[in-house]
């Protein structure tokens, strides 16, 4: 049992700190992969822009620019600052519910990204800066595992890191992949910054040893079972913390968010990985992005704002 | 350790300079009281440095614990910490156990006052207490008459603030029964001061005061239904930009209850549910954080959004229990208070263990005009205000400002109360690195549900300017732990 706001409160704590560490490995990477002046440098940073923005001319911006407003944004929701900032107040609101250890963890770091030195800090070595938060929020993540009863609280906490993820990785396939962006990816480099971008480099390089190739790069992040951050990956927890949550609740016959969720699961576990085209690949990584919206919407609906009339006690 | 005593009482005119505050440490011949001595040679044996090393670390505990409020400026916010001190303030047992039978006396007959004015009005009809003083009060809620209170706790949570006189009694300057605040503070300071201190603390036989959320906890359940066998109790705060906030999330983490604003209540029948994930769930006991004005928009102030519509008549139905009653504001009224030596004596038949400050009641015009003849000497308070507001403390007062509010008096004497301008005592702060005398206040809290407990604790509040007797927050105050002794231990029995 736990109140409705709480969870609420929960989901976007979990989307948000995933949110904010993604925005940090972006901007790292985009830093890193633009030093020089060649191709791949400006594939990456297109890749990077149309991951984060709908900027018509992304090649208008410069990285720095760019990774600046990743990083340090004010009132955009999607900067590290500005996420882990929104993570901290849900934080606060639901202070009786998470642990000493993990709200400690989080507060660090809020305090760190706010605090009057931190512009200084990104400008004097912005890798460190954003290497340091990224650290940071795994001790978060570690904090809040080894000390949060695993119980429905951390349910919602999970359902949110993972429908991030899940957008996240589709997103970044097709900001990377896309037919309709109309500009894959295709040297060397850039397939790497793509596979770093995603923390996935080291985990596909012992797969696949270093062949690099976007067939086996999409397939990898969207197909690999164990890979965390791979769309499989992500909807097979989706489908657990989904099932584990809704377990108590009663909605008179009517189909819950699970049924979404346990669809969603399926497509990837199920998909012809091996045979599958450019274009149905793409189709898929729409599709899955269109099921986590319809998720997102379905657990709100049914966990926080039901209607009264439905729930009444008998 | 460098520490010398406040100087006399800073009044221009001798004839009203007021005797030597009391210091806490130190007696007037200059020797250091002896339940002081053992943390008195523990500070001077550290040197400056390491005392601002203690003092980071405690400010860094408070930091990362997220007991803050945030300063709101022009384009960024930025978060401080509550101002709060490096030393301790010890009390020894003899001198607790008086305060804590005074405050439980206190209590008793505030809560049977309670009861009578919302029900037959003895006291009134005896006249002990001035019936318009009462019934013409803000604070008195018509809603409450003849309405059960179980136990007649009306104020299961009292916060009353004590003071020492220079004589060295203490004092009840004020009684708080509505919403006090400051318990978290209480509990944090001593789990800071656990960390800062641990020689000394263990040394000195500190008693406990971490079981207040247990006791807070089974004295609201006490105020359940009988009948309801596993109540559900919950805190109820206004939001996360209350100042208090911190508080509200502390205390319903340490007694594992939910913690929920107005938005996530909703009454049905009369009954009150909580919104949760799995639907309705029905609420006992709301521990309230929230003024009277706020919690019920159908009963109270309409445009109120942080209560609950219906959430008063679930209570008159008996269906839900409100902590503290509402009204209870009638019995910690300003004006009323003048009465408590009275009514204490009404219905215990005791006199008052712990005596009231003088107070002229600027109601009756011959207590007026003696107000208006002496305000350089007097605190003239607004019956109303809290925290401080609405205050003159005629010695530092601007003669503009004395005039200002003589004025006001002469316009509105019932809104008024004076008291003579009380020397709080003096404990040693660490203020800029070096320890210096600061005045001070005691603020213990009191339950009261099937019975009366007071844990052995207090909040120290600090008035931090030097010369400053205003201790709140809200003016520049900060707060310390306090140190209750307990009774020196007996010889190790021989085996």
């Amino acid at each position: 049992m736990m109140l409705a706001r709480v969870a609420d409160s929960l989901y976007w704590i979990g989307r948000y700190v995933e949110r904010a560490e993604h925005m940090c490995r972006l901007a790292d990477v985009l830093l890193n992969a633009t030093l020089d002046r060649t191709e791949s440098s400006g594939q990456v940073a297109r890749m990077v822009i149309s991951a984060v923005s709908d900027a018509e001319h992304p090649e208008e911006i410069s990285p720095w620019d760019a990774a600046l407003a990743i990083t340090m944004e004010s009132g955009d929701s999607d900067s590290v600052t500005a996420a882990l900032a929104r993570a901290r107040e849900n934080a606060r609101q639901v202070r009786d519910q998470i642990t000493t250890e993990t709200w400690e963890r989080l507060n660090l770091i809020y305090l760190r990204v706010t605090g009057a030195a931190a512009h200084r800090e990104f400008s004097d070595a912005p890798s460190q800066f954003l290497h340091d938060i990224i650290a940071d929020l795994h001790l978060f993540k570690g904090a809040a595992d080894a000390t949060m009863s695993h119980g429905e609280g951390w349910g919602f906490l999970q359902l949110g890191v993972f429908i991030e993820r899940a957008q996240l990785t589709g997103r970044l396939l097709q900001a990377g992949f896309g037919r309709s962006l109309g500009r894959p990816v295709t040297e060397h480099a850039a397939m790497t910054a793509l596979l770093r971008m995603s923390c996935a480099l080291e985990p596909y390089l012992r797969k696949h040893t270093a062949d690099i190739q976007p067939r086996l790069i999409r397939q990898f992040l969207m197909f690999d079972e164990d890979f965390p951050r791979s769309l499989r990956f992500a909807t097979a927890r989706i489908e657990d913390h989904l099932s584990g949550v809704g377990r108590n609740v009663d909605l008179g016959g009517a189909a819950g968010p699970e049924r979404l969720a346990g669809r969603l699961k399926a497509r990837l576990l199920y998909a012809e990985a091996e045979t599958l085209t450019g274009e149905d690949s793409d189709l898929l990584v729409a599709t899955v992005l269109e099921e986590c919206a319809r998720l997102h919407a379905g657990i709100y609906d049914t966990f926080v704002a039901y209607s009264l009339e439905m729930r009444l006690p008998a | 350790m460098r520490y010398a005593l406040a100087e006399t009482a800073p009044m221009g005119d001798a004839s009203a300079a007021a005797a030597a505050p009391y210091d806490e440490m130190i007696d007037p011949a200059g020797d250091v009281r002896p339940h002081y001595a053992a943390l008195a040679r523990r500070v001077a044996s550290l040197s400056d440095e390491d005392l601002a090393e203690r003092q980071r670390l405690l400010e860094r505990f408070f930091l990362l614990q997220g007991i803050t409020f945030t300063v709101y400026g022009a384009e960024s916010s930025t978060e401080r910490i509550i101002p709060t001190d490096l030393l301790p303030r010890i009390i020894p047992a003899a001198e607790w156990a008086t305060i804590e039978a005074g405050l439980v006396q206190r209590l008793r007959a505030l809560n049977m006052f309670l009861a009578d004015i919302y029900s037959d009005q003895k006291i009134l009809m005896d006249g002990v207490v001035p019936r318009e003083l009462v019934l013409g009060a803000p604070s008195y809620r018509r809603e409450m008459q003849n309405l059960f209170v179980p136990h007649q706790a009306y104020a299961n949570v009292c916060g009353s603030d004590l003071i020492r006189k220079p004589d060295g009694g203490f004092a009840v300057l004020e009684d708080n029964l509505r919403v006090p605040s400051g318990v978290s503070y209480m509990l944090a300071n001593r789990e800071a001061a656990k960390r800062t201190f641990p020689g000394s603390f263990r040394m000195a036989g500190v008693r406990r005061i971490e079981q207040y959320p247990d006791l807070l906890l089974s004295t609201l359940r006490s105020m359940a239904a009988d009948w309801r066998p596993n109540p559900q109790v919950v805190v109820l705060t206004p939001g996360v930009y209350n100042s208090a906030y911190f508080e509200h999330a502390y205390l319903a983490r340490l007694m594992g209850v939910p913690l929920v604003e107005g938005r996530d209540l909703v009454t049905h029948d009369n009954m009150v549910y909580m919104r949760t994930t799995t639907g309705l769930r029905r609420v006992d006991v709301i521990y309230r954080r929230v003024d009277d004005d706020f919690i019920d928009p159908l009963t109270f102030r309409r445009d109120s959004s942080l209560g609950v519509a219906g959430l008063f008549n679930a209570y008159r139905g008996g269906n839900v229990v409100i902590c503290n009653a509402p009204g209870t504001g009638v019995a910690d009224d300003k004006a009323v208070y003048a009465y408590v030596p009275e009514i204490i004596s009404y219905y215990l038949g005791e006199d008052a263990i712990l005596p009231n400050i003088e107070t002229f009641l600027c109601r009756e015009p011959s207590q007026l005009s003696h107000v208006l003849a002496n305000l350089d000497k007097l605190v003239v308070k607004a019956v109303g205000a809290s925290g401080g507001y609405g205050m003159l403390v005629g010695p530092h007062a601007s003669r503009a400002e004395r005039e200002r509010f003589a004025e006001a008096l002469t316009a509105d004497p019932d809104n008024y109360i004076a008291q003579p301008t009380i020397q709080l005592s003096t404990a040693p702060c660490l203020i800029d690195g070096a320890v210096d005398p600061r005045h001070v206040d005691l603020r213990p809290f009191i339950l009261s549900g099937d019975k009366i407990r007071v844990t052995p604790g207090a909040l120290t509040r600090v008035a931090l300017k030097k010369g400053s007797l205003v201790v709140n927050s809200s003016q520049g105050g900060g707060s310390k732990d306090t140190w209750v002794l307990g009774e020196a231990e007996a010889a190790e029995p021989r085996s």
